[in-house]
């Protein structure tokens, strides 16, 4: 089957409102090219379950491309078209199931050697796409390296290039600075899924405790998820002659459904549900470090619920083990603060960069700060990239000087 | 965008970056001011010469390698191998970015299209098989030492021309170790169960299948490396990882066969999958540091000495920090420049030093190469490098 055989009655077995976009923008679907409709469709039908943010998104999208003039999208769509699909492909059934589709097609365009094609052709249409108008003030938090020690000429190298270096920071009333300076930013936003924070460890009372409006997730909180992720993970890594491990937890994973590690028993929350779930199903190691966890559920929160508040706390994660110990146990012997706090100041780095991918121009506040420590770095509009301020002041002084 | 993330977009912009840095760190002088070696200018017989190829694996990036940032951690390979050979700062890899298919395209000079989960022959014929049946060389004169899954198929292809009768003799040292923890009943197996893991994506080490394919690795214990079970694990258990046991069955290959080709690939890098940065970093460290190991062990054994060209080179390089479509260090998905693009160093007596070789070469290059500098025929679709011959 091809995308310009598609027809309203195509989207029967989608729920309702999915069955209701896909309609609403058919015309656009039957013309995108074979190696891009799939994804498209996996959207359209997750979006029951979507945030509202994404929901946005993918209007935005599928409009903005319906819209195109004809020759403009032929120009665009035409690289896209001119890829080869093999007929086994082509007869998958990706439109009830584009997510088994997608991973097979991505193989394929690499077996094929036509990855880089893919990859300029998407990148060219999805640029087409009008940026939308966002006047959102975003605040993040980011704190790590508990237990570890830090030296002040090796900390947050990175992050330091893009904003202002506190070598001197008072740390007395640091909680209590940023939970103040989350609740303000977080009363400002009273959309659904709007504030998040998010802890490797166990949710924080001294921090979560205030605020309301708030979505709070933790590692600690979602270990019966996680542990049933390792579970269906350890009955498929076995390489065998003719199939291999990763491919096998790959497929096992994304075929788990919420349903199947119980995520109802976590919440009530059809959209969490599933979130939490493919924060396990969907990843790299998450499933065994927390600093993962805090990493990639940062990202995702970014990249879908958009979040205008975000506070994300990386702690230690546990000592690196044979890895069929890990995979076995979900409860560490041991851990590894030095090694974490190195993590979490890459992961920090790549929180940053994913937040300044969603945020307008100065419309961005990102702080990290090392717990306990008088080291952090300010990023943002207000915040000269790659200057140190040796002045002792509290981190809502510095907020105010430099947020 | 509200900030610029769009540096080091092109293999020529990393390239750039990176001579740059050289330039900065070594003083590296150009080509044409180089003197050849005098040890080169003797005519030395090319079948005498000993090649060892090395792969910096699992997915090694610029800037926790040649990059400024990532030059902390690799001190040996900057201040002590790189003034004695020459290195190459684009080598691109157009090919599929999975670690087995992406060796065995390095090994037989031609992109693989295979599937990389799939424990197979390649097609395409290898450097081993090349070298041994252009040159009659024998069957305990090329070896490759890989880590275990899908690699055990790496040694000759699958052509019609060629296959195992002109392949290496492939050691898979965590096969080996689990062979011998079995057979030596030992009550510490699972303290040296780092030493057997695999890497994130391919979690478990693949259990002996049966009683004779243990024997067969007992046996290559004892007769190729002339090693005894106790010895062996005994040794073991003095090592930190994976890489390490590779570079010690290396060092018993060398004592015992002196093969005149021999593959290693290291791997322990790759645990970066599981997204720890630290651990990644940790291997990128380690692995500088048994490369000039290796290059030591070369320098002190006189079968090798001053007859050895030495390559390293990763496989790949994983995918840039600003890839949207990817997630940093953690993966090699996206196929962008920064997972395409690495580097090369080579010493051997040939061979200029302290020279940076700015142009581009492919991973299939390599091939051609070595056969064309020791004198066989290959149907690589690589091109010869001349600065390496």
């Amino acid at each position: 089957m091809t995308p310009d055989q598609l027809v309203a009655s195509s989207f029967n077995g989608y729920p309702a409102a999915a069955r209701r976009f896909a309609v609403e923008h058919l015309s656009l679907l039957q013309r995108l090219p074979l190696v891009v409709c799939p994804s498209f469709l996996q959207q359209i039908q997750n979006l029951d379950t979507s945030f509202p943010a994404e929901k946005e998104s993918l209007r935005w999208q599928c409009d903005a491309l319906q819209k195109l003039a004809p020759e403009r999208y032929s120009a665009l769509a035409s690289p896209l078209a001119a890829l080869s699909v093999s007929p086994s492909l082509q007869s998958l059934d990706w439109v009830q199931s584009p997510a088994s589709f997608i991973p097979e097609l991505t193989a394929y365009l690499w077996s094929s050697g036509q990855i880089n094609q893919f990859r300029l052709g998407a990148s060219a249409l999805f640029a087409s796409v009008p940026s939308r108008e966002d006047t959102t003030h975003r605040l993040v938090f980011v704190m790590l390296g508990q237990g570890a020690q830090v030296e002040s000429g090796k900390v947050l190298r990175k992050l330091s290039k893009q904003g202002v270096f506190f070598s001197s920071l008072k740390t007395a009333t640091a909680l209590q600075d940023i939970r103040q300076a989350i609740e303000s930013h977080a009363s400002k936003a009273s959309a659904p899924y709007a504030n998040w924070y998010v802890d490797g460890g166990v949710i924080s009372d001294e921090i979560a405790g205030k605020l309301s409006n708030t979505t709070a997730v933790s590692y600690t909180g979602l270990s019966k998820l996680r542990e049933r992720v390792l579970e269906r993970m350890q009955g498929a890594v076995t390489l065998t002659s003719s199939s291999g491990g990763a491919e096998q937890i790959h497929t096992r994973l994304t075929n788990t459904s919420w349903r199947d590690v119980g995520a109802s028993e976590i919440t009530s929350d059809p959209v969490l549900q599933r979130f939490y779930t493919e924060l396990f199903t969907e990843s790299s190691g998450p499933q065994i470090f927390s600093t993962s966890f805090v990493q990639w559920t940062g990202r995702e929160l970014i990249r879908r619920a958009q979040p205008q508040t975000l506070l994300l706390r990386y702690t230690p994660r546990q000592s690196h083990r044979d890895m069929r110990e890990m995979f076995a146990s979900a409860t560490p012997s041991s851990f590894d603060p030095q090694g974490s706090f190195r993590d979490a100041e890459m992961g920090a780095y790549y929180n940053w960069i994913e937040m300044s991918r969603i945020a307008a121009p100065g419309k961005l506040t990102f702080m990290a700060w090392v717990e306990n420590k008088p080291f952090a770095v300010i990023a943002g509009a207000g915040a000269p990239a790659g200057t140190i301020c040796a002045t002792p002041m509290s981190i809502a002084e510095a907020l105010q000087n430099f947020g | 965008m509200p900030h610029s993330l769009g540096h080091l977009s092109s293999p020529r912009a990393i390239s750039a970056t990176r001579r740059d840095f050289l330039r900065g760190t070594i003083g590296a002088l150009s080509m044409a001011s180089m003197p050849r070696s005098l040890t080169a200018q003797t005519s030395l017989l090319r079948t005498a010469q000993k090649t060892i190829l090395v792969t910096f694996g699992g997915g090694a990036r610029d800037e926790e390698t040649f990059a400024e940032e990532g030059q902390e951690n690799i001190p040996n390979l900057l201040h002590t191998l790189l003034p004695q050979g020459t290195f190459f700062s684009q080598v691109i890899n157009a090919g599929i970015l999975g670690h087995y298919v992406a060796t065995a395209s390095i090994v037989t000079g031609s992109y693989e299209r295979f599937d990389n989960f799939i424990a197979q022959a390649p097609p395409n014929p290898t450097l081993f098989e090349y070298y041994r049946k252009g040159l009659r060389r024998p069957a305990t004169d090329t070896w490759v030492i890989a880590p275990s899954n899908g690699f055990q198929r790496i040694g000759s292809s699958s052509h019609k021309n060629f296959g195992p009768e002109y392949g290496a003799g492939v050691i898979l040292p965590k096969r080996l170790l689990a062979a011998a923890l079995h057979d030596n009943k030992a009550t510490d197996g699972e303290a040296l169960s780092h030493l057997l893991q695999d890497s994130y994506e391919m979690p478990e080490y693949q259990p002996l299948q049966s009683g004779m394919d243990r024997e067969l690795h007992l046996d290559m214990l004892e007769s190729s490396l002339r090693l005894s079970v106790q010895d062996f694990v005994q040794k073991a258990r003095s090592l930190d990882s994976a890489d390490e046991l590779s570079i010690y069955i290396t060092r018993q290959l060398m004592k015992q066969q002196a093969p005149s080709l021999m593959m290693l690939t290291l791997h322990d890098m790759d645990i970066a999958h599981s997204g720890s940065y630290s651990l990644y970093v940790d291997a990128i460290q380690r692995a500088d540091r048994l490369c000039a190991e290796l290059w030591n062990m070369v320098q002190t054994d006189p079968e090798y000495k001053d007859r050895t060209t030495l390559y390293i080179m990763p496989d790949f390089g994983r995918d840039a920090d600003n890839d949207p479509a990817g997630n940093g260090f953690q993966h090699h998905r996206t196929g962008g420049a920064m997972a395409r693009t690495t580097w090369m160093l080579a010493l051997g007596p040939h061979l200029r030093q302290n020279t940076i070789v700015d142009h581009p070469i492919e991973s299939i290059d390599l091939v051609p190469t070595i056969g064309s500098y020791l004198g066989f025929e290959t149907a690589s679709t690589g091109k010869v490098i001349r600065e390496l011959l």
